[in-house]
């Protein structure tokens, strides 16, 4: 804006702020409404009216984590007494905590939780590496038919997850890839490489070529070049490409359903089954989801000037 | 950047290390089933059976709506993530002949298991072809229809003579659909939140084909000819149609909101006080009783399916028995697990759990029958229970139906008769596709 | 890729002639990408194409047999099929509008300086981070005529979203729109953020009016990303499948990727199934294709 500022302006400017802090307050509504619920009794997720203000308690991820089991008749006040205190949460809610011997039985949920991890992790580190260096190729050296390869890397992305997700069933049950991390992983890779080499041709285009000849200049190799120069000014762009890459592998849902059973679930497709086994019960669900967005939002938050720089950098190349 | 490089490299580390530990331990069984109270049971009495003889089973689950899918995609991947699968009577057809599931023919004769098991359990969780003495499932779990009520609104003096005065007949718990109807219409006051009755619509997997199916069958009507596969006129008859309609007519007594309900809404409806009845499979009862789960527990009530128009009364059969899955690398163990499961102890502490046993013995007893406050109508259910289409095709076969009759009773689209006919129509072609007419 | 092409590189890279050649680490660098991508991406679509000829189904054991254009003529022709074609297009349009107005809306607004403004955005990036599946099944509970909180807010009474056949796609639209634009808005918010200042300020001293300035400078600088994300939009809403899939069962509602799913991994029509996949393969290609044309177009200009 200009230097001098004319009243009006500065009032439109204040009612624009205001908006956006009313926007944000809106967008921000049903994910408090998730993270509240995971803090609720069980009967306060679904009262009448919603219940906005309430006592928080843990009690939802005491559910989350264990295997229960629901009673038929009031517990024995005996056995309640010398129950120590969370499995006393469990018995209010008319269920008890299954144990083989004095040992209480985990739900799948931490299990799921890691699964997510290991392929959400590994598929980002070789989509953005793999990435990198592709977009490197495609930014410094002429290729034939360069516009007609990136369209379809790019194309690679159109690809509906249902449609690859019939024929590599088929070449996984040959293989035996189903229900297998490195399966997963494989497609999520397959998944997010369009994307990144993509994303990261736009931060490479943006590198001066400059920078990279002076080191040849100064006796680099080609590869030291790449490795001292490129990727630490690349910074930016392999941390927003990562972040992209990462939220998707995390939530991803339809290849995770089909896919996955047993060995490999990831927790997309794991959080719906904790609706209940008789009655609803959406803390744990919530409980279980605002675990699951707590990395995603950490790392989205360490690198948020990043992403906002990075989104930036990529969308200035013409 | 190195910071970032480093806590990665920590991470895949970390992972890998996860990875591989999840490993090891050879004497394991997965079985795997429907994420609902009998699922936790089961797993709780399988914790005796490691506690005996060190074998560790595990009882895995998915939501119900998932549950065929998620099983089937696992059976034709042929993979051999479950060892056994406590699957829905529904699925012996494409079990048996698509080779998902072990043969138990001579399991079954060598335990003489006709004459331990409930017959209707057997018909219809065990053999396929029907008649045909080949068994490929140990009947585990029965299940049915039945309802839930209200006994305090029931039984409130101003209400039954406020019925009576409207209906001419006496308020109580209703032995045919026109009662269940009336009742529901008297007491749904959508200004008071209180609404008449709670059924199913979920049309996701079977939810709502359970529910209609049970109103068709009592109405008189059929899905079919399972024998010849003949559905012309016997799918589309008028009495099918009635039944269909009377679905349609209850689902205007509902709660606002109910076009995707399944087991969780129906017990809802009666924990968060909205409903006067409620249907549900028996199995869903154990949280109504209890009073840490609902509040009402001391004034709620159960029913047997009603009759329909000409006394007939049906009610659609739940339930599942176990399989042994034939990809599976423990089959042997499966096997021996399996003879466990149908000792008398086991059957007898499977019951005491909350487990719908399928043994005649505990069945009849009178520790069973008394041990819940429905356990008496479950019994009684057992007798007039009739299933769903078993054959090979039987996930198309259903998708048909949901496809037909949901925009009929949710939707308020077309007629139950144009809703049948449409379905008897697509019926046919799947079963000619599949070359059932020779 | 032409081997002549090969040897012809850049005159001024060959300073790095010690260590790799140019040429291996071009080779090194692309191929595996290319490769990887050829096996898991090209490859799969080959075998289904395949199949989509034939009456598989991998869930017997049975021999399969050829059927020519038949699982393609059959699709074609079912009502079925076409109507949820119309449903995902209206879908595509009512969701996709929606986020490109919301979240552009929303850029333009947070396109000036003011306190806490990474963390706002930030904060308003939340929603796409979440798992779609999970985001459906939660919101039926916000949803929920009896106990949700957006009746009760809005005073909507008994408006049963999802139950009820005529607004249980906008519904799931709507969710979508909440999830989804704040990614536009991103983008927006970069694209803004390149205009010249220079321009507005000579706008200024002009006196141009809003509107003007709005029309003839923002809007046509930052095209080329308000496409891009338009793009990326259409693409997503048109696979669409977890959200839908997880939040509702109405026929009304049921996308084509929900069809697919359901013909492919609950019935195991295969054969048709990859059918279909082509179907739908060849639409995103065919949209994506307009604009990519549309969007070197405004390049040009």
């Amino acid at each position: 804006m200009a230097a001098v500022r004319t009243s009006s302006e500065v009032a439109f400017n204040r009612i624009a702020i205001a908006a956006v802090l009313i926007a944000t307050l809106i967008f921000l509504a049903p994910i408090y409404w998730i993270a509240s619920t995971a803090f609720k009794p069980k009967e306060l997720a679904v009262s009448v009216p919603p219940t906005v203000l309430f006592e928080p308690e843990v009690t939802p991820f005491i559910r989350l984590f264990t295997k229960r089991v629901q009673m038929q008749k009031p517990v024995d006040p005996q056995v309640y007494e010398a129950a120590p205190w969370w499995e006393k949460r469990i018995y209010d809610g008319g269920e008890r905590v299954l144990k083989v011997g004095n040992d209480v039985q985990l739900s799948q949920y931490p299990n799921r939780f890691m699964n997510s991890l290991i392929v959400a992790v590994i598929s980002t580190v070789l989509a953005v590496g793999m990435g990198t260096f592709t977009a490197y190729g495609f930014s410094r050296f002429k290729i034939a038919g360069e516009a007609d390869l990136l369209f379809f890397i790019l194309s690679t992305r159109m690809l509906p997850p249902v449609v690859v997700a019939i024929p590599m069933f088929l070449m996984y049950r040959m293989v035996g890839l189903n229900d297998s991390h490195i399966g997963l992983i494989i497609l999520y890779v397959a998944f997010n490489l369009s994307f990144s080499v993509w994303l990261m041709k736009g931060f490479m285009d943006e590198i001066p070529k400059e920078y990279e000849e002076a080191a040849l200049v100064d006796g680099y190799t080609r590869m030291q070049a790449f490795f001292k120069i490129v990727l630490p000014e690349a910074a930016t762009g392999i941390a927003a490409t990562a972040v992209f890459c990462f939220i998707t592998a995390w939530n991803e849902y339809a290849f995770a359903l089909i896919m996955t059973n047993r060995r490999a679930q990831t927790a997309p497709p794991f959080i719906p089954s904790q609706i209940g086994s008789g009655l609803p019960d959406w803390t744990t669900i919530a409980a279980g989801t605002f675990l699951f967005l707590l990395p995603v939002a950490i790392f989205t938050f360490l690198l948020r000037n990043h992403l906002l720089r990075g989104v930036t950098f990529g969308a200035i190349r013409k | 950047m190195r910071k970032i490089v480093t806590s990665v490299i920590a991470g895949i580390g970390l992972a890998l290390a996860c990875g591989t530990s999840v490993r090891a331990q050879d004497k394991e069984l997965t079985i795997f089933w429907a994420e609902w109270d009998p699922a936790n049971y089961l797993q709780e009495l399988v914790n005796d059976y490691t506690a005996e003889t060190g074998v560790k089973v595990t009882v895995q689950t998915t939501p119900w709506p998932d549950f065929q899918t998620k099983a089937f995609t696992e059976f034709n991947a042929h993979g051999d993530a479950y060892d056994l699968v406590v699957g829905d009577s529904q699925w012996l057809g494409a079990g048996s002949t698509q080779g998902h599931y072990v043969d138990l023919t001579d399991f079954f004769n060598q335990h003489k298991l006709t004459d331990v098991m409930a017959p209707a359990t057997i018909k219809y969780y065990a053999e396929y072809p029907g008649g045909s003495g080949k068994y490929w499932a140990i009947p585990l779990e029965g299940d049915a229809i039945g309802w839930s009520y209200r006994k305090d609104w029931f039984e409130d003096p101003k209400e039954k003579e406020a019925f009576k005065a409207k209906y001419k007949y006496d308020l109580a718990v209703p032995t045919t659909y026109a009662q269940l109807r009336d009742i529901a219409e008297f007491f749904h006051r959508p200004d008071q939140k209180r609404y008449g009755v709670a059924i199913y619509t979920d049309n996701s997997y079977d939810a709502m084909a359970m529910g209609v199916e049970s109103a068709i069958f009592s109405y008189g009507g059929d899905l079919g000819d399972y024998a010849s596969y003949k559905v012309d006129g016997i799918t589309n008859s008028k009495e099918a149609a009635a039944g269909l309609d009377m679905y349609k007519e209850l689902y205007k007594f509902t709660p606002p909101g109910w076009g995707k309900t399944f087991f969780v809404e129906d017990n809802q409806a009666i924990t968060g006080g909205l409903a006067a009845m409620s249907m549900n499979f028996f199995a869903f009862f154990p949280p109504l009783v209890n009073k840490a789960t609902n509040p009402y527990a001391d004034v709620t009530g159960f029913f047997a399916n009603p009759a329909g128009p000409d006394g007939k009364r049906f009610a659609a059969l739940g339930g599942q028995g176990v399989s042994v899955v034939s990809y599976s690398k423990n089959k042997d163990e499966a096997m021996k697990f399996l003879e466990w499961f149908i000792k008398d102890e086991t059957q007898k502490k499977w019951a005491e759990l909350g487990g719908y046993t399928c043994s005649q013995a505990v069945l009849k007893s009178e520790a069973f029958q008394k041990a819940t406050p429905y356990n008496k109508a479950f019994y009684d259910t057992m007798f007039m229970v009739k299933d769903f289409w078993a054959t090979p095709e039987y996930a198309e076969v259903l998708d048909q139906l949901n496809q037909n009759i949901y925009p009929f009773v949710v939707g308020g689209k077309g007629t139950a008769q144009e809703a049948l006919d449409k379905t008897a129509a697509d019926w046919k072609a799947t079963f000619t596709k599949y070359n059932r007419y020779k | 890729m032409a081997s002549v092409a090969l040897t012809h590189l850049d005159p001024a890279s060959r300073a790095a002639a010690r260590g790799w050649s140019d040429l291996t680490i071009r080779n090194l660098f692309i191929i595996p990408t290319l490769v990887f991508l050829i096996v898991f991406n090209i490859f799969p679509l080959i075998y289904s194409l395949g199949y989509s000829f034939t009456n598989f189904a991998a869930n017997r054991s049975e021999p399969w047999q050829f059927v020519g254009l038949q699982n393609y003529r059959e699709l074609l022709s079912d009502d079925h099929i076409w109507s949820n074609f119309v449903i995902t297009a209206k879908y595509v349009i009512v969701s996709v509008a929606g986020q490109m107005i919301v979240g552009f809306g929303l850029a333009l607004l947070l396109n000036r300086s003011f306190p806490m403004k990474g963390l706002i955005t930030t904060l308003l990036l939340l929603p796409m981070m979440m798992s779609a599946a999970v985001v459906g099944l939660f919101w039926q509970l916000l949803y929920s005529p009896s106990w949700g909180p957006i009746n009760y807010v809005f005073g909507l009474g008994d408006f049963a979203w999802l139950s009820n056949p005529d607004s249980a796609l906008y519904a799931v639209a709507i969710t979508d729109i909440w999830m989804w634009s704040p990614f536009v808005m991103l983008l927006s918010l970069a694209g803004l953020s390149a205009v010249p200042q220079h321009l507005y300020e000579a706008a200024a001293i002009d006196r141009a009016g809003w509107w003007y300035t709005f029309t003839r400078i923002t809007l046509p600088l930052v095209s080329p990303i308000l496409l891009i994300a338009l793009i990326f939009r259409t693409m997503e809403a048109f696979k669409t499948f977890d959200i839908a899939y997880t939040m509702t069962t109405q026929p009304t509602a049921e996308l084509i990727a929900i069809r697919l799913y359901k013909q492919a991994f609950q019935q195991w029509d295969t054969g048709k199934s990859c059918a279909l996949a082509y179907i739908v393969l060849i639409m995103v290609l065919a949209i994506t294709n307009l604009y990519v044309k549309y969007l070197n177009k405004v390049k040009e200009r």
